[in-house]
């Protein structure tokens, strides 16, 4: 039953080779120098050794790193976010023409299959000892287990159609951890903190790591540090990440003023923008990713908000300063507001307590101008501001608005 | 995404998008049993569908290959891609492809003896349990490939572990190349946790090679180098400029050791196991050794009387041998000195008729007993270094230079005890045993030739016989031989015959710990020993014999303490050179701590010499004068010195990839060696290269080319070409990188490198067959600069991506390394194993 079928499978097995290598950047040949004086006893021996070696830098010989290129030695780690590329070869090992041969390079990921191949046409013939050439690229855009699979077809002299295929498996890992924190400051600005980690195995130079925001901000980079023409970056001279360090990069985004003015309509889950990472590895091998939408959740302000429009950053002791106070109602429905003022151990409200403010309707806000003194000095909470909605009966509560710093005057005009 | 979960305030690990998670939407035909290949029309299909049930896969060629091949040893350090071939499908159409899973099984056994054609070399093997896993989700909705590759991992281990064990040793001898076993033997059932299954395998492997050295040659203690593949390769190929693309992830770590980064538990297997076997040298010429017995009585006490020969007649008017062999501690087996001046090796393990009698504890030396010993081979050896340690020239002529050359710092408490001796004339002065370097071979020979034992393996003992090579027995005893060994690359030899020289000083196998005398000559024999076994990468046999010498700060190790033989002369007797070496040596240990701080306390030696100097100061800073032209040379040499010790520690840097500190290091140097400059500049812009900034490297690439024209050599220097060349590297613009290396062609068209790199070139532009063809050209014209293991190495890897037949050429390569090249040859660039 089967010995025929032996000879012909064996047959067809022999004439085409398939051949996959993949092409990671070269790398440069490091040699070790050994090196002796004149008067040791090798002489000039180890000298001449080292002249005669052609991996050694002419000249500086005991430089390490030298420039002879070698081919990658194995398989590697492949990053998401890489560019996987591969060397595809076919080539006849009989001693036979071949006919109309179609190679077929595929990646199988998790999710979906890919074809890679430049060309899907067929080569109409192939000489014995010649071969077809592919090189071939694709950024990978998922984690875990992918497979190549690189199917070769052809027709042999005798007619018979043959075939068989070749599967490459390797696994892409994740190359970075980022993550991230909001901070929210008394404007309506928001502080994004990102640590992003490597966590290959080898150092990476982070070419590119900017905030690309969504449409209702505006972004500011605070990753350099403005010394005269040219900002120098926060990470020193050399932007490169070890294996395993972590930096924080840190964004300053302002909502840009048409959405700023409806200061109730920030609320909840807002997307900020997404980050995009452009990094590069060993000779310019390159790897970008974006994460997902950043998001987040603006901070509560309940029904009636209470800002800051203006305070002094540092007031006189016992001496009366103004502030002002900006009033929101961010609830639904129109309110009729009571302020009243209590003092605490340093601050003294000036003015009478229990003042009405009248009606305040959804979304409105009014300007609210206040004046207080502080009996203690440094850095004082300003505290004690109570409004009471009339129509609800409900009191909400406002402590620890801002912070002032109070001096002495005196002492510093003796001194 | 998960709009629901972005609390502000704590820190959130995010999604890389990217990662899409869609979920499998396949056209992929149902998968079905076998009928639904049946009604396939070509008669050929059908036929061929059936042949997936079984050894249908075994042709001809393949029978003769399917003896397993390659060493245990082989496999674990090969990370093989798994390339499994899996289905001759009976229709075009391959994602139709249904095959019956037990045929397919089955099929797959076979196809492990295909002599097969990846060249990825990575399995990730022992990933494999977790990728089982993975395979089983995909098996429900994915293409039946999938659940087929699944379905063999799990297989194939059975199926192959049982006969590893007894098939080690064949493997060790056969030939072949078997790629796909190799991945599959890897994950034998009891390795499923990578961790504790792998170290096994490889232990086993390692018994198995070295019970296979031992049978060959009896007792002789033979480093096991050779037994292929116990090298990790990587390893040997490149120290570890390379590990940005090699290196693994942690998690792999454990199980792929072998490849890439050196540790010195990887590189355990290449230590030369010691073994007494010296005495067998000495009693198989039919004699004892009495040597072995007086220092087995003196070694008893901790502390060594040394006293001044001179105690009794200063200035002594003995004959320079005599002294000489007094100093040595008279451990050396005095053969008579043979008539032609050249030494045999039986002269060295030749009778000693003097030293019979055990001397007492305690007792002073005062009259050296072997005073009337006849004159040794070694001291006839010296005369041929020009050296000098004949204490009357020395004396005569204590020379400017030496003082200049042998300058060194000792530590305090060294100091100290050199100037008792120098100042006790008629006292005792008493060291402790332990302050003194007691050196000794600590394993015997590294004998062999990889290249011949790989042509033994291939082409068998016929081809084998052409290949020739000096060894330690066919050239003089002596440094003139030595040197013949180096020049020649034989650095196997080379160690071997430092090892029997040193054995002659007294300082032989076994040795270590027993109290011997240092002289010039010895601690030159030990520099090159030691340098030459770095060269080989032996650096646990290295540092071994490195360690008696502790931190090369011991009293013996200056000429101080040697007054009667080297009266009036100063300063180390450790060469600079060794120096260097000792401090660079913990680097490639995987302990570039410790060789960072030796090399800064060599700084800091080097540095103070140098102030001395600029003080109008002799080197170690007393007030001798010195004429202009000393001063001048003196500070010379320790200007170079001192530049030799920085580019150590630049280098050992950037070993630690610690990339600030190595880029400010090789800056500073340009200050000691400006000539170098353009050579700095451009390393340190291939660092920069190397780490992915490219254009930092630009910018230190334009100083280059500044520099270069400051020099004014008017054409454009080779070297800006070479770093344009890079540049289009790292922007992925292979064709112009080509071209640039073309050009450097143009001006140097015997460049090796830009030779080299044009051809890699070529391979990234998908031109392989060009790309070779310039290779092998080059290394057939010019073998001399081309047969570089960089070359070969680049040159095999192309062979396994063309064809099939790349072993028959790479045997080729191999033959003409035989004709050329030395025992000291890496035969691992030619992976034939």
């Amino acid at each position: 039953l089967t010995s025929q079928q032996y000879s012909v499978k064996s047959f067809a097995m022999s004439f085409i080779k398939h051949l996959v290598m993949r092409l990671t950047k070269p790398t440069l040949f490091t040699n070790m120098p050994v090196t002796c004086e004149d008067r040791d006893l090798p002489g000039d021996l180890f000298g001449r050794l080292m002249k005669e070696d052609p991996s050694t830098i002419k000249g500086a010989e005991a430089l390490m790193l030298g420039e002879m290129l070698t081919l990658p030695q194995n398989f590697g780690n492949i990053f998401l976010g890489e560019t996987f590329s591969s060397y595809i070869s076919v080539h006849n090992d009989s001693t036979q023409e071949v006919k109309d041969i179609l190679v077929k390079a595929d990646l199988q990921t998790s999710s979906q299959r890919l074809n890679l191949s430049a060309s899907n046409n067929t080569v109409t013939e192939l000489k014995p000892e010649s071969c077809i050439d592919d090189v071939i690229h694709h950024e990978v855009k998922e984690i875990g287990t992918h497979i190549l699979v690189c199917a070769v077809s052809y027709t042999t002299q005798a007619g018979e159609k043959l075939y068989f295929r070749k599967f490459f498996k390797f696994q892409v890992l994740k190359p970075l951890d980022v993550k991230t924190k909001f901070y929210n400051a008394e404007t309506d600005e928001v502080f994004l903190e990102a640590q992003i980690q490597n966590i290959t195995t080898s150092p990476m130079f982070m070419e590119k790591v900017s905030l690309e925001p969504s449409m209702m901000y505006n972004v500011t980079e605070l990753n350099t540090v403005e010394t005269g023409d040219e900002g120098t970056s926060t990470f020193g001279k050399m932007s490169y990440l070890q294996p395993m360090d972590t930096r924080q990069y840190l964004y300053c985004l302002k909502p840009k003023s048409e959405f700023a003015e409806k200061a109730g309509v920030i609320k909840g889950v807002t997307v900020i923008g997404k980050l995009d990472i452009v990094w590069k590895t060993n000779l310019g091998e390159k790897g970008r990713l974006q994460t997902s939408q950043l998001q987040r959740m603006a901070p509560g302000y309940g029904d009636v908000r209470l800002s800051l429009e203006m305070i002094p950053d540092t007031v006189n002791l016992e001496e009366p300063f103004d502030i002002t106070c900006k009033i929101t109602n961010c609830s639904e429905r129109t309110m009729d507001l009571v302020l009243e003022m209590c003092n605490t151990r340093s601050i003294h409200w000036c003015g009478v307590s229990g003042r009405q403010l009248g009606k305040v309707s959804p979304s409105a806000s009014l300007s609210l101008p206040l004046k207080l003194l502080s009996s203690v000095q440094g850095l004082q909470s300003i505290s004690g501001l109570r409004l009471t909605d009339t129509f609800l009966k409900r009191t909400y509560e406002y402590d620890d608005i801002a912070q002032v710093c109070v001096v002495c005057p005196y002492m510093s005009r003796e001194s | 995404m998960d709009n629901n979960e972005t609390p502000a305030q704590r820190p959130v690990t995010l999604d890389i998008t990217g990662a899409v998670e869609v979920k499998p939407s396949l056209s992929e035909a149902p998968i079905s049993p076998l009928p639904s290949l049946l009604p396939s029309s070509d008669v050929h299909f059908q036929e061929e569908s059936i042949d997936l049930g079984g050894e249908s896969f075994i042709t001809p060629e393949e029978d003769s290959h399917s003896t397993p091949s390659e060493s245990l040893m082989d496999k674990l350090n090969d990370q093989m891609m798994e390339s499994v071939m899996i289905s001759d499908s009976p229709n075009n159409s391959e994602e139709d492809d249904v095959v019956p899973m037990d045929n397919l099984l089955e099929q797959f056994e076979e196809r492990e003896e295909e002599p097969a054609a990846a060249v990825f070399k990575e399995t990730l093997v022992e990933e494999e349990e977790e990728v089982e896993e993975k395979m089983d989700d995909l098996i429900g909705q994915d293409t039946t490939e999938i659940k087929i590759e699944a379905a063999m991992m799990q297989t194939s281990p059975v199926a192959s572990s049982p006969e590893e064990p007894e098939n080690v040793k064949q493997k060790l001898t056969t030939d072949d190349q078997d790629v796909i076993t190799v991945s599959v033997s890897a994950v034998t059932p009891e390795d499923s946790t990578p961790s504790s299954g792998s170290p096994k395998p490889e232990a086993a492997a390692l018994e198995a090679s070295s019970k296979e050295t031992t049978s060959k040659d009896e007792s002789i203690p033979v480093c096991t180098i050779f037994s292929q593949g116990s090298q990790p390769k990587a390893q040997a190929l490149v120290p570890d400029g390379f590990q940005p693309t090699l290196i693994k992830s942690p998690s792999f770590s454990s199980s792929t050791g072998g490849s890439t980064e050196i540790t010195p538990s990887q590189l355990a297997p290449l230590v030369c196991q010691p073994s007494p076997s010296l005495s067998k040298f000495f009693s198989d010429s039919g004699h004892v050794n009495p040597a072995t017995d007086f220092f087995d009585s003196f070694t008893t006490s901790s502390f060594i009387s040394i006293s001044n020969p001179n105690a009794e007649s200063p200035k002594s008017a003995a004959p320079p041998e005599r002294q000489l062999s007094a100093s040595s501690g008279s451990s050396l087996s005095t053969s008579g000195l043979t008539e032609s001046g050249i030494l045999t090796p039986s002269s060295f393990i030749g009778p000693t008729q003097t030293e019979a009698t055990p001397r007492p504890l305690q007792q002073a030396p005062v009259e050296p007993a072997p005073a009337t010993a006849p004159p040794q081979p070694f001291t006839q050896l010296q005369a041929v270094f020009s050296g000098g340690d004949d204490p009357f020239a020395t004396a005569l002529n204590m020379s400017e230079a030496d003082k200049r050359y042998d300058a060194w710092l000792p530590s305090e408490e060294t100091r100290k005890v050199l100037i008792s001796m120098a100042t006790q004339h008629y006292s005792q002065v008493f060291v402790e045993r332990e302050r003194l370097a007691m050196p000794g071979l600590k394993f015997d020979n590294l004998q062999g030739d990889a290249v011949k034992d790989l042509m033994v393996r291939l082409m068998g003992e016929q081809a084998a016989m052409k290949r020739q090579v000096l060894t330690a027995n066919s050239v003089e005893q002596s440094f003139l031989g030595l040197k013949q060994l180096i020049s020649t690359k034989n650095w196997r030899a080379a160690v071997d015959l430092t090892g029997r020289l040193l054995t002659a000083h007294g300082q032989g196998y076994g040795k270590a710990g027993q109290p011997s005398s240092h002289n010039t000559d010895s601690l030159q024999l030990w520099f090159v020993r030691l340098a030459l076994l770095t060269k080989l990468s032996l650096f646990q046999n290295a540092e071994m014999e490195l360690e008696p010498f502790g931190n090369l700060d011991q009293p013996d190790l200056y000429y101080e303490y040697y007054p009667t033989v080297y009266p009036g002369r100063r300063g180390s007797m450790v060469p600079f050179s060794m120096r260097v070496l000792h401090a660079e040596l913990p680097q490639y240990l995987g302990k570039p701590q410790e060789s960072l701080d030796r090399l800064h306390s060599m700084r800091t030696v080097c540095q103070t010499i140098l102030d001395n100097l600029e003080q109008g100061l002799a080197e170690d800073g007393s007030m001798i004068n010195l004429t202009q032209e000393n001063r001048q040379a003196s500070l010379q040499l320790w200007k170079s010195r001192l530049s030799r010790v920085m580019y150590a520690m630049a280098n050992c840097l950037l070993m630690m990839k610690d990339y600030v500190l190595a880029v400010e290091t090789y800056h500073s140097i340009v200050q000691y060696e400006p000539q170098q400059k353009v050579q700095l500049l451009s390393g340190i812009g291939r660092i920069f290269l190397q780490i992915g900034d490219i254009k930092t490297a630009e910018k230190y690439f334009l100083d280059v080319e500044k520099a270069s024209l400051e020099k004014g050599s008017g054409t454009i220097d080779t070297c800006v070409l070479m770093n344009r060349a890079f540049i289009y590297l790292s922007q992925n613009n292979y064709s112009e990188a080509h071209s640039s290396f073309a050009e450097v062609l143009k001006i140097d068209p015997k460049n090796p490198v830009a030779n080299n790199n044009a051809a890699v070139c070529l391979l990234y532009l998908g031109r392989l067959k060009e790309s070779l063809r310039q290779l092998e050209g080059l290394v057939q014209q010019d073998p001399a600069l081309y047969l570089h293991e960089s070359v070969l190495f680049n040159l095999t890897t192309m062979y396994e991506l063309e064809s099939s037949r790349s072993t028959q050429k790479k045997q080729a390569l191999l033959e003409s390394v035989a004709c050329r090249e030395g025992d000291s040859f890496n035969t691992q660039c030619l992976k034939l194993v």
